[in-house]
C-alpha cells in the first residue's frame, strides 16, 4: 500500500549503525531505526515545549507565537523556564531532532548502498543552524544571543542583528553567500530547464541526448560542464552558500564590532594608493 | 593530505582576512526585550581606549563669586559682566587650557590691550560662551544637567577635530558625464558607506523633512522617495558611528517609524538634531564675515558642528561626566525662547 | 578512504564534440574545442565550440555599450582618476535620475546615461533571451530554460521599468553599482515600512532557500548514485534503473514521499522560477498598493508585539508648547 512497484527488493535488514535489527523496519514509508525512534522522541519533546510556552504567551496566532531566548544577563547559565530557559530546552530538541534525522539518512544510505551526500550536505545546514544559536552565543558569553522562535519574531531580529553593524550588506562574507545563494537558485534553473528540455520535446519531436544538453550550453556560453558536473557545481553552490552564511554571522560580533562598512577601510587605506 | 592541507591553509587564510583586526571576548549590552537582537556590542580594547580619550581634565578650584565685578572692572566685557573677577579669571583660565593649550592667552588676545577685539578668535569665543549658556538652558531635552563646556567640543584643540564643512561642487574633468549626485563615493562622514556624503547640509543646517515612511499601510499622499531614504540613512550612519552606538540604540528596526515601546534615546536624539540646526543656523553661520579664509571652508562656509563635534564616539559626551558643576558661569542664562516650540520641524 | 565522486580520477580523452548538427539556417560554430585537464577534475573537459549568431553578436554588443557606459561614467565621476577607479570601484555608480524629472528624459548628466544604459541592457538581455530560444528550437530541444529565463528578466524590468512607470519617477530604479545598489535594498525595505512584512518577499524567499535546500539535496543524491549511473538523467527518465530507484526510496524512507527522475526537476525549475517571479509581485506591489509593510502586518494581525521594557516614550513631533 505505502510501497512503490520496486520497492519491496530494496527492503532487506541491515545498515544500522545502532541497535542492530531491533528498530530495522518501517512504519508506512517511513524508515524507522533507533534514530527515527530518538527523531520522534525530540520533535515531540520541543514540539510539546513550543506548544505549552505558547499556551504560557499573549497569542495563538501562528505568526505572532514566539519563543524568545534568555536575557544576556543570564550569560551561558541555564535560565528559568518562562525567562528563556524553555528557548534553552527547546534548542537542545531541535539539534537533537535535527542529529537524529541525519543519522537516520546516514543508516539509509547504508541500506541502499549509496554514498553518504545528502547526509553530509544536511550535516552543513545543521550546523549553520549550531553556529547561530549556539557557537556565536558561546563566543558573545551568552545564549540571549540566539534566535527567538516564531515567524515574524525571527525576522525581527534577523533585521536588528543586521542594524547592529548599520548596513550589514557591506558584510563581505555576507556578500558572498549572497553571490552563491543567488547563483544556486540560477544554476538550479538551469539544470532543471535542461534535463526537462531535452525529456519534454515540442510535439512531433524524439526525447533527446546527453550530447544534445551539451551542444545547448557549449552553443550558448562556449561550455558545458556535463550530467555528473552540474550535481557537483549544484551541491557545492549550495553548501558554499550556507557555510559563508555561518561564516558571516559568526564574524559579526565576536570579530566585528563596528558597522561593515567601515571594515573596508583596510582596503581604502592600503599604502599603495598614494 | 596534500589537498586537504592547501585547503584548511586557504580556509584558514581566508579567516584572518575576513576577521581583520577584532576579536573576543565582546562586551554586549541588551537594549530592549530579550530575543529582539536589540543589543550594543562594545570591544573591550577599543573602549579602553576610548575611556582614555575621554577623561576630564581637573578644574580649577573653585573662586568666590564675591567682589568687584568684572563688567565695572574690565573693558569691553560684554557677555561675562555679572561674574566676579575671580570668577571672570578662573574662566579665562580655564578656557586657555580647553581651547588653546599651547597658544595661550595671545590666541584670542592682544597682549598689549587685553579688551579690544582684534583677533577673529576673540570675536567668536565670546559668541561660543552666549552658545554654550544657550545650550545648556535651553537645551535640557538634550543635555540634560550634564551640560556642555568649551571643552566637550575643543577637548585641548583650537579648532574642534570633528566639524564639518559643505561639500565643493564635484570635480569634473567633462561635464557631460559622471555626475554622482552626492553619493557613490566612499566617504568618512557616513562610515565609508557609499550613501550621500553630506547629509549635514539638509538636515543638520537646513530642516528637510528626515522621516520617509508614511503613516499608513495603504498610499496615503507620501511622496518620499528611495533616493531621500539614502539621505536619511546617511544622516543615521553618522549618528550612529558619532556616538559608537548601533541602530538599536534608538530604534526597533521592526518598525523604525513607529515610537512605541522605543528606547527613551530615540527621544533625546530627536532634540539632538534640532539642537545642531539651531547652533548651526543661529550661532555659526553668522559668523561666517568673522572667521579668516583659512578656517573656512572649500565653498566659503563656516566650521558648522555634528553629532561627532560633541560626542566624539562616546554615547554621551566624556561618557557623561559632567563638567557644569565646577563651572556654574556656563550654565546660563539661555536666550528665554522655548525651544520646543521652536524645534517643531 | 573511499571514493566519494566529488573530483573525477581517471578521465577517459576522446575526439572532442563538435556539436549536435544543426539544421538550415544557422550558422557554423566557431572555435576549435579543445580539452582543459582541471575543468575534467570536475566536469566535461571539453571547451567550445561556441555558436556565434546573430541575435548573440547583437546582444553582446548592446551589452558591452551598456557595460562601457557604466564603466565610464563611474571613472568621470572620479575625475578620471584610474588609481581612484580602482581603489573605490566597490563605491562608484551611475546613478539613476533624480525624483524631480519624474519620466521625463533628464539631461545626460542627471540621470540621462542611467536610462541609455537602461535601454541598452534590456536590448542585451532580451536579445540573449532570444538567443536561448533559438538554440533550444534549432536543437528539437523544449524551450524551459528561456521561460526561467523570463523569469528573471521579469524581475529584472520590474525593478528597472514597470515600478517606476508606476510610481511616475525614474529616480525609484537601482543605480548600476556593486555598494550603491546595496544602498539601494536597505533604502528600499527603510522607505517602506521594513521589506520582511512584504507576504511575496517572504515567500520569495521561501523559494530561493528551497531552490538552495533542492539543489543541495538533488546534486547530493545523485552524486550518491553515482556508482549506479544516477547522472545520466535522461537514460534514467525514459527507462528507470536502479540508480532512481535507490534515489527514490532514500526520500520516501526518510520523509514519506518521494519525487522521480523526471519530476525532480520540476520541482527545481519551479522553485528556481517561483523565486524571481513573486518577488516581483512583491517590488511591484511596494509602494504601489502597500507603503508601509509593517503597518500592513499590524492591520492584517500578524505583527508580533512585544512587551515594553522602556518607559513609555513620546514622539517629540507630535508636543506642543511644552517647556523642555
Amino acid at each position: 500500500m505505502s510501497m512503490l512497484s520496486f520497492e519491496k527488493k530494496y527492503r532487506v535488514r541491515g545498515g544500522t549503525l545502532v541497535g542492530g535489527d531491533l528498530f530495522d523496519f518501517w512504519i508506512g514509508p517511513f524508515y524507522v531505526g533507533f534514530f527515527g525512534v530518538t527523531t520522534i522522541f525530540f520533535s515531540f519533546l520541543g514540539t510539546a515545549l513550543i506548544l505549552w510556552g505558547a499556551s504560557q504567551g499573549p497569542t495563538w496566532n501562528l505568526w505572532q507565537i514566539s519563543i524568545a531566548p534568555p536575557d544576556l544577563v543570564y550569560g551561558l547559565r541555564m535560565a528559568p523556564l518562562l525567562e528563556g530557559g524553555l528557548w534553552q530546552l527547546i534548542t537542545v530538541c531541535a539539534l537533537g531532532a535535527f542529529g537524529s534525522w541525519m543519522m537516520r539518512e546516514v543508516e539509509i544510505c547504508r541500506k541502499l548502498g549509496m554514498g553518504y551526500h545528502v547526509p553530509f550536505a544536511f550535516g552543513v545546514a545543521i550546523f549553520a543552524f549550531f553556529t547561530l544559536n549556539v557557537i556565536r552565543p558561546v563566543l558573545l558569553g551568552a545564549w540571549g544571543h540566539g534566535f527567538p522562535y516564531g515567524i515574524f519574531s525571527h525576522l525581527d531580529w534577523v533585521s536588528n542583528v543586521g542594524y547592529q553593524y548599520l548596513h550589514f550588506h557591506y558584510n563581505p562574507a555576507h556578500m558572498i553567500a549572497v553571490s552563491f545563494f543567488f547563483a544556486t537558485v540560477f544554476a538550479l534553473s538551469l539544470h532543471g530547464g535542461l534535463v526537462l528540455s531535452a525529456t519534454n520535446p515540442p510535439a512531433g519531436e524524439v526525447v533527446k541526448t546527453p550530447e544534445h544538453e551539451d551542444t545547448f550550453f557549449r552553443d550558448s556560453i562556449g561550455y558545458s560542464i556535463g550530467t555528473l558536473g552540474i550535481h557537483r557545481l549544484g551541491l557545492f553552490l549550495a553548501l558554499a552558500a550556507v557555510l559563508f552564511s555561518a561564516l558571516c554571522i559568526v564574524i559579526s560580533g565576536p570579530f566585528w564590532t563596528r558597522g561593515w562598512p567601515e571594515w573596508w577601510g583596510w582596503w581604502l587605506n592600503m599604502p599603495i594608493w598614494k | 593530505m596534500k589537498k586537504s592541507q592547501l585547503l584548511l591553509s586557504a580556509g584558514l587564510a581566508l579567516l584572518v582576512l575576513l576577521t581583520g583586526c577584532e576579536r573576543p571576548p565582546i562586551d554586549s549590552v541588551q537594549h530592549g526585550f530579550r530575543g529582539t537582537g536589540m543589543v550594543q556590542v562594545y570591544n573591550p580594547r577599543t573602549m579602553e581606549l576610548k575611556a582614555e580619550e575621554n577623561v576630564v581634565p581637573p578644574s580649577l578650584p573653585a573662586l568666590p563669586g564675591d567682589g568687584p565685578k568684572a563688567g565695572q572692572v574690565y573693558k569691553n566685557v560684554k557677555v561675562l559682566g555679572n561674574l566676579s573677577v575671580n570668577e571672570f579669571t578662573r574662566l579665562m583660565l580655564s578656557m586657555t587650557s580647553w581651547i588653546a593649550p599651547n597658544e595661550g592667552c595671545v590666541y584670542c588676545h592682544n597682549p598689549a590691550n587685553l579688551a579690544e577685539d582684534t583677533k577673529y578668535t576673540k570675536v567668536v569665543a565670546r559668541r561660543m560662551i552666549e552658545m554654550t549658556r544657550h545650550i545648556n538652558a535651553d537645551w535640557k531635552s538634550h543635555v540634560a544637567e550634564t551640560g556642555v563646556t568649551c571643552y566637550t567640543c575643543h577637548r585641548g584643540n583650537p579648532v574642534p577635530n570633528n566639524i564639518w564643512f559643505k561639500e565643493p561642487e564635484q570635480a569634473k574633468g567633462a561635464d557631460f558625464i559622471g555626475d554622482r549626485a552626492g553619493q557613490n563615493l566612499a566617504a568618512d562622514s557616513v562610515g565609508s558607506s557609499s550613501l550621500p556624503s553630506d547629509p549635514f547640509t539638509p538636515f543638520l543646517l537646513g530642516n528637510l523633512d528626515i522621516r520617509v515612511n508614511g503613516t499608513t499601510a495603504l498610499p496615503n499622499g507620501n511622496r518620499h522617495s528611495i533616493k531621500q531614504a539614502e539621505w536619511t540613512y546617511g544622516l543615521m550612519t553618522h549618528m550612529s558611528t558619532a556616538l559608537g552606538v548601533n541602530c538599536t540604540y534608538c530604534h526597533n528596526t521592526q518598525s523604525f517609524s513607529n515610537w512605541q515601546g522605543n528606547p527613551p534615546q530615540r527621544s533625546t536624539a530627536w532634540y539632538g538634531i534640532r539642537m545642531a540646526r539651531d547652533l548651526n543656523k543661529d550661532y555659526m553661520e553668522p559668523l561666517t564675515s568673522v572667521f579668516p579664509e583659512h578656517r573656512l571652508g572649500p565653498t566659503g562656509d563656516v566650521p558648522k558642528a555634528n553629532c561627532a563635534t560633541c560626542h566624539q564616539g562616546a554615547y554621551k559626551p566624556l561618557f557623561g561626566q559632567s563638567m557644569l558643576k565646577d563651572h556654574p558661569q556656563l550654565a546660563g542664562p539661555g536666550t528665554g525662547l522655548d525651544k520646543t516650540t521652536l524645534a517643531k520641524k | 578512504m573511499q571514493y566519494q565522486n566529488i573530483f573525477t580520477t581517471v578521465q577517459a580523452v576522446g575526439p572532442t564534440h563538435h556539436g549536435v548538427e544543426l539544421g538550415h539556417g544557422n550558422s557554423p560554430r566557431t572555435g576549435e574545442p579543445y580539452i582543459e585537464y582541471w575543468l575534467g577534475r570536475i566536469g566535461n573537459a571539453q571547451l567550445g565550440p561556441i555558436y556565434l549568431g546573430g541575435l548573440g553578436i547583437a546582444s553582446i554588443m548592446c551589452g558591452l555599450i551598456a557595460f562601457v557606459t557604466i564603466g565610464l561614467n563611474m571613472l568621470a565621476s572620479v575625475n578620471w582618476n584610474p588609481i581612484q577607479f580602482v581603489r573605490q570601484l566597490f563605491w562608484l555608480a551611475l546613478e539613476p535620475p533624480a525624483p524631480g524629472y519624474g519620466l521625463s528624459i533628464p539631461p545626460m548628466n542627471q540621470g540621462g546615461w542611467w536610462l541609455f544604459v537602461g535601454f541598452f541592457l534590456t536590448a542585451s538581455l532580451l536579445l540573449w533571451w532570444a538567443r536561448m530560444y533559438r538554440r533550444a528550437r534549432e536543437l528539437g530541444l523544449g524551450t524551459h530554460i528561456p521561460w526561467a529565463f523570463a523569469a528573471a528578466i521579469w524581475l529584472y524590468l520590474v525593478l528597472g521599468l514597470f515600478r517606476p512607470i508606476l510610481m511616475g519617477s525614474w529616480g525609484e530604479a537601482v543605480p548600476y553599482g556593486i555598494f550603491p545598489h546595496l544602498d539601494w535594498t536597505a533604502a528600499f525595505s527603510l522607505r517602506y515600512g521594513n521589506l520582511f512584512y512584504n507576504p511575496f518577499h517572504a515567500l520569495s524567499i521561501v523559494f530561493l532557500y528551497g531552490s538552495v535546500l533542492l539543489f543541495a539535496m538533488h546534486g547530493a543524491t545523485i552524486l550518491a548514485v553515482g556508482r549506479y549511473g544516477g547522472e545520466r538523467e535522461i537514460e534514467q527518465i525514459v527507462d528507470r534503473g536502479t540508480a532512481s530507484e535507490r534515489a527514490a526510496l532514500f526520500w520516501r524512507w526518510t520523509m514519506g514521499f518521494n519525487a522521480t527522475m523526471e519530476s525532480i526537476h520540476r520541482w527545481a525549475w519551479w522553485f528556481a522560477v517561483l523565486c524571481p517571479l513573486v518577488g516581483g509581485i512583491g517590488i511591484l506591489l511596494t509602494g504601489t498598493v502597500v507603503d508601509n509593510w509593517y503597518l500592513w502586518a499590524v492591520k492584517h494581525g500578524v505583527a508580533p508585539p512585544y512587551p515594553a521594557v522602556f518607559p513609555e516614550v513620546v514622539d517629540p513631533a507630535t508636543l506642543s508648547g511644552v517647556k523642555p
